[in-house]
């Protein structure tokens, strides 16, 4: 008898955001489906504004990574404008989003994937989250999470003018600069970062390094893919978050192409399938091979693993002394387990802090050179950045008076829809046999294959519950529940 | 004492919005120093962080509880609502409100003794839009007087009315 396993994100809505495992007759995993929910109508939502509003308005897509499309809103109306921003403006961008990082990588450790590791995937649901780690670990780590938060959430507001929702970048640089107290502020909160990324570091080597268990979770097969990995790199082929060319290695290492943002269209096309309404991005020049890994598939993933495969190092001492590290403990790059995405995320999130620091030390940065005041006629631009969970792509057209007329975004979760439905395929397959009994635990561990990359559902949590209670109904083939497992549901 | 009303949602979200547009309607309302009236787009932690420092709350949200027609305005404390997610789950990027209340409260933040959220009840929108379904509009005048009401029976409030909350917080969720 076939069933169909829905591990449903969000209950209400059918056809969003919800797992489907299908066993075939002998109970083994006949597929997979996953399904984003995806917000409609935002290009038409944008024809008709000023280009300038573009970056005020894309980081209202989700309030999960405001930063991040403001960051690369203001890229690409830099870009409509055909502007190089002055120095000052482009390093206090820099500095800004490197605080944002620091937030947001904290977050996703703590709060999201620390509590698999922590508390244990098998752990009960009720302490398998951010209070379990604060139990198990020591209060100090609570106060410390709340402090990076905070420091992060400063700095956004001093340089983006208000917390969260930044709005000073505008097309040429920044409506206003930083004053030599606010760098020594600044600066003072980057050195604690540095301390915490390095505690962060500490407390991965010590919790999950040195579990065996954990270990050989992380570099197991079930985790495992090989493909093409994306990340923008600055001049030296170093991890740049803010600026840079996008460099993509294929399954072996070896650099594939390094295109700069405006060629984007030569090297990404995107896949459509009819069960789903998000569309799967994939490389364009190798073409689109299906749901499978190697060289001839054009599936590429784009997260802190993959920024860091396609780089050739960390621009700071200290990230680098851990890139080193990490390929070292886990056989050299690049690295295909998806789970060390978890150890990449905080290399870079130390890179981020050290960034963080050097940008505030720069004497420039709080020269009033922040602005370059547009001169030409507005046409196309692209802006591109790295947020935290893939490469962020902007795409505006204008007419002559800066008028939006069509807008192209790539989201950085959209980049990893194909491998993370694979992932999801291959944890399902490995985990679900015939005759397993499907438990909490187990649904964990597949919900596992998808946190590594930081998925972004926030469009899909803004209205009350703002939960995301999972289901999963075992159904017979004729459509009867046999039985319902209710995860995180009251 | 010092109290923060906050309408939450995504403002071109469509019917997302009327937190937003509930608090902005209030604000005009509300002329006492001690009553901060603000909006934004953030839960979990975030939303946690944005409380501290204040005695009383009150969230403006909109809601899909399919319990009730779209339009209804229902106010209750948060306990009220179910915390599914103790799990990590409850954003893919983040945790509750309520789990994070618990994770600042441990941490000895100043975080208030009530929050209580006034909610419209509304379908779940995926369509970008700065327009309020007819229903969502209608419901903004009910949802500000319940803000009102709630701000009358708070401890200490001078204002004349105070809101019988047996029948409201009674037969939710």
């Amino acid at each position: 008898m076939s069933q169909r396993i829905t591990i449903d994100p969000i209950t209400r809505l059918e056809g969003h955001g919800k797992i489907e495992i299908f066993l075939d007759d002998e109970g083994n995993v006949e597929n997979t489906y996953f399904q984003i929910p995806e917000l409609r109508g935002f290009e038409r939502f944008c024809v008709g504004r000023p280009v300038e509003e573009m970056p005020l308005l894309t980081n209202r897509i989700c309030g999960v990574c405001p930063e991040a499309h403001h960051m690369a809103g203001a890229k690409a109306a830099d870009a409509v404008y055909g502007i190089d921003p002055p120095r000052t403006a482009k390093m206090l961008r820099e500095l800004l989003y490197s605080a944002f990082y620091c937030t947001d990588h904290t977050t996703h450790f703590y709060a999201l994937a620390g509590p698999d590791f922590v508390m244990g995937p098998d752990a009960p649901v009720a302490e398998r989250n951010i209070l379990g780690v604060i139990h198990k670990v020591g209060l100090e780590i609570g106060g410390k999470v709340i402090q990076m938060r905070k420091y992060g959430h400063a700095v956004v507001e001093i340089i983006g003018g208000r917390k969260v929702h930044p709005c000073t970048s505008i097309p040429g640089g920044l409506t206003k600069g930083i004053t030599k107290e606010q760098q020594k502020e600044i600066l003072e909160m980057g050195k604690w970062a540095v301390d915490f990324a390095q505690f962060s570091l500490k407390l991965f080597n010590d919790i999950v390094l040195g579990n065996k268990t954990y270990l050989d979770l992380i570099v197991g097969d079930i985790y495992t893919h090989k493909t093409y990995y994306m990340g923008l790199v600055d001049e030296n082929n170093h991890v740049n978050f803010y600026d840079g060319k996008v460099r993509v290695v294929n399954p072996d290492g070896n650099e594939y192409v390094k295109y700069a943002p405006s060629e984007y269209t030569q090297h990404i096309a995107e896949h459509v399938e009819p069960w789903t309404y998000l569309k799967f991005p994939y490389l364009k020049n190798v073409g689109w091979k299906g749901f499978v890994d190697g060289k001839d598939s054009g599936v590429y993933i784009a997260t802190p693993l993959s920024r860091l495969n396609a780089a050739d190092g960390m621009a700071t001492p200290l990230a680098q002394e851990h890139f080193e590290k990490m390929y070292e403990t886990l056989g050299g790059k690049p690295v295909h387990q998806r789970l060390a995405t978890h150890w990449a995320r905080l290399i870079e999130l130390l890179y981020a802090a050290e960034r963080w620091v050097e940008l505030a030390s720069d004497p420039e940065i709080t020269s009033d050179n922040f602005h370059t005041k547009p001169t030409q006629t507005p046409t196309e631009g692209v802006g591109i950045v790295e947020a935290p969970r893939g490469t962020l792509t902007h795409h505006y057209w204008t007419d002559e008076r800066g008028v939006v007329t069509k807008v192209n975004l790539i989201v950085g979760t959209t980049n990893n829809y194909a491998p993370m439905s694979m992932s999801i395929n291959k944890a399902a397959s490995s985990l679900i046999k015939k005759g397993t009994v499907v438990n909490e635990g187990l649904l964990n561990m597949v919900e596992m294959a998808f946190r590594a990359y930081d998925p972004c559902f926030g469009c899909a949590t803004h209205s009350l519950p703002g939960q995301m209670p999972l289901e999963v109904t075992l159904r017979s083939s004729d459509g009867e529940i046999m039985d319902v497992f209710k995860q995180f549901i009251a | 004492m010092k109290t923060l009303i906050i309408g939450l949602g995504n403002p071109i979200l469509g019917d997302d919005s009327i937190g937003w547009v509930v608090a902005e309607e209030v604000r005009k309302k509300v002329l006492d120093k001690e009553i901060e009236v603000d909006t934004a787009a953030l839960g979990g932690i975030s939303l946690m962080e944005r409380l501290i420092g204040y005695d009383h709350v009150i969230l403006i949200d909109a809601i899909e509880t399919g319990q009730f027609p779209v339009g209804t305005v229902n106010s209750f404390p948060i306990e009220n609502l179910a915390n599914p997610m103790a799990g990590h789950s409850a954003s893919t990027h983040d945790t509750t409100l309520m789990t994070a209340l618990q994770v600042g409260r441990q941490l000895q933040a100043h975080l208030p003794t009530t929050v209580m959220v006034v909610a419209v009840e509304t379908q779940i929108t995926y369509e970008f839009s700065e327009d309020l379904s007819p229903e969502a509009a209608k419901a903004a005048a009910a949802a500000v007087r319940q803000v009102l009401d709630l701000l009358a029976g708070l401890p200490g409030s001078t204002a004349a009315s105070s809101a019988d909350m047996t029948n409201r917080t009674s037969n939710l969720l």
